[in-house]
């Protein structure tokens, strides 16, 4: 029996374990799903937010409300974009020594005793940051630093750090060898290898990589701002635990416009990656 | 083109050296200028365009203010010292294994909500299900969109909508973690069923095959190693999404973290970490060999 079906099976067996626990042990809440009582609430929720169940005039048709919500939402796109910034240049300089493949020495030279622990300690450091969530790590960075802007993004970028230097070291692994073996053959150096055989073929993955991750933590920045008090996410959670429901949808609309837009933008720069 | 091709620039400088301003039209000139600093090169251009987003959001920073609490380094002191060693009681382990297997229970039963709605979702948004494009068209683009739209809000978000809407429990939090998951999967499988070779669905639709056989026996079969590699890779992300659930109030890994955070028992919350980043790279072992099996 292959590998890939005895996982299926064992996927099953997790299903059947799951489920069980969810009905058997915690309150499922699948029957009040299915009786009208919470059609008939999450009705009055919608309402809510549209502003039907109140007189006054509802937030999203107030300009000023708008202008109010789009300095949230600069500050929401600051953190993204400041968020993407520091990985990138945070992984930058650590994922080719993320690869098996250089510091075993596959691409030519001599392996080194130095290299391998370098190797175990980046990878490392890439499973720890990327295995704990962005607000995880958000929740512990408000220990040490001001709530703001910048707590959030240091949380996203420690968490997409994990991430994108994964990504971009399995992407040095799969390179060609050819042009670095010849480039060694031809007497190159460690660094010089590095710079004109490795990093020309790996550079335009990373980068491609790097603004698919900026449409996730567009997505994600909200959720940090539930902790690290910045942008639009503190507001979300202000105005619904005080009920304000039109504030809250007014949030969710400029969240949605955030979202179309770095994704628009994103999917432009990504044309730029591959040339022309 | 490779990033350092130098010598096509020294070249192109060269010639464009010549006489750039002696050209009549400014417009050319000014292409000219481009040319020779290289900023038309696209990848250049990226680079100048993202380094610059970048000292814009530096610039977007509230620098006047305090950036670290007054207590802040000796917090983090305190944090890093909390981890020689961790809580490593019988009784904390127990319950960190009890809140893996609840953050476990609630990624598995995400994925496989998800999965349920991805499938016929990714089915009619790939448009390969119907004959005719009359119908298929405006089938694709409408499950498309809906698609998007579920997988734009975050599944935190999602749940904190629910938890007012629906009320809290066990289903509602699936239900937040599945719809996001289920916008990406249902993306990702129309367009692995999208991008299989036409040859063999050729030689199906030309032996005779209606274009539901085409699909079963056609597509499917040849996207279905992808879809469940791809699949796999989304649990690894569905157990970090089950974890953060606990801010809403769902037991697991991330609420067990946030409440020893409270107390401020940074031992505890080593342990947790731990925990959680033993399951996660666990899962990824496990995707990856299911990716190779498939892949060989």
């Amino acid at each position: 029996m292959s590998f890939a079906r005895w996982s299926m099976y064992g996927f099953f067996g997790l299903v059947v374990l799951s489920w069980g626990y969810i009905f058997g042990w915690t309150d499922s809440g699948v029957g009040d799903l299915l009786s009208g009582d919470s059609w008939s609430n999450s009705g009055r929720f919608l309402r809510q937010l549209s502003g039907q169940e109140s007189k006054a005039v509802p937030a999203f048709a107030r300009a000023d409300r708008w202008l109010e919500t789009a300095r949230l939402a600069y500050d929401t796109l600051v953190m993204s974009v400041l968020a993407i910034g520091l990985t990138g240049l945070a992984t930058f300089p650590t994922f080719v020594f993320g690869a098996r493949n250089v510091s075993s020495g596959e691409l030519g030279g001599a392996p080194s005793k130095s290299g391998i622990v370098l190797f175990y300690t980046v990878r490392l450091t890439f499973a720890v940051t990327r295995a704990v969530p962005e607000l995880v790590w958000a929740m512990v960075i408000v220990f040490f630093l001001s709530p703001g802007v910048v707590p959030g993004a240091v949380a996203l970028a420690l968490h997409n750090y994990g991430v994108l230097g994964k990504l971009s070291s399995e992407v040095v692994e799969n390179l060609d060898p050819g042009p670095a073996r010849a480039l060694r053959a031809s007497g190159a150096g460690s660094l010089q290898m590095l710079l004109y055989a490795v990093l020309p073929q790996a550079l335009p993955s990373f980068l491609t990589y790097l603004l698919y991750r900026w449409e996730v933590i567009i997505r994600t920045t909200v959720v940090v701002g539930f902790v690290a008090a910045g942008g639009l996410g503190r507001e979300f959670r202000l105005s619904i635990s005080l009920f304000h429901y039109t504030d809250v949808a007014l949030i969710i609309a400029w969240y949605l416009i955030l979202v179309v837009a770095v994704d628009l933008a994103s999917a432009g720069l990504r044309r730029l990656v591959s040339g022309e | 083109m490779t990033w350092s091709s130098r010598n096509r620039r020294y070249g192109e400088w060269a010639t464009e050296n010549v006489a750039p301003y002696r050209h009549p039209d400014r417009n050319v000139a000014v292409g000219a200028v481009f040319r020779v600093t290289g900023l038309l090169e696209s990848r250049r251009l990226l680079t100048l365009i993202l380094f610059a987003a970048f000292a814009w959001s530096l610039s977007g920073v509230d620098w006047l203010g305090p950036m670290v609490h007054t207590g802040g380094p000796q917090a983090l002191l305190r944090f890093i010292q909390a981890l020689f060693p961790p809580e490593l009681s019988p009784a904390f382990l127990k319950l960190t294994l009890v809140a893996s297997f609840q953050t476990l229970a609630y990624s598995v039963a995400s994925i496989t909500v998800a999965v349920l709605i991805a499938v016929p979702m990714g089915l009619l948004a790939s448009g390969a299900a119907t004959r005719s494009w009359t119908t298929g068209l405006p089938v694709a683009v409408v499950s498309r969109f809906l698609l998007g739209a579920i997988r734009s809000v975050h599944e935190l978000v999602w749940a904190v909508l629910f938890v007012y809407a629906l009320g809290l429990s066990s289903a509602t939090a699936v239900l937040a973690l599945a719809l996001p998951y289920a916008g990406i999967l249902g993306r990702i499988y129309a367009d692995l069923l999208n991008d299989v070779p036409e040859e063999p669905l050729r030689a199906l639709r030309s032996s005779g095959a209606s274009p539901f056989q085409v699909f079963l026996f056609g597509r499917l079969p040849m996207a279905f190693p992808d879809m469940l590699s791809y699949s796999f890779y989304r649990f690894e992300c569905a157990i970090r999404s089950a974890a953060i659930l606990g801010f809403v109030g769902i037991p697991g890994l991330g609420y067990e973290i946030q409440l020893s955070l409270h107390d401020i028992l940074f031992d505890q919350v080593w342990t947790l970490l731990m925990a959680m980043v033993v399951m996660v790279v666990a899962v990824d072992l496990w995707s990856t060999r299911v990716r190779r099996s498939l892949v060989s």
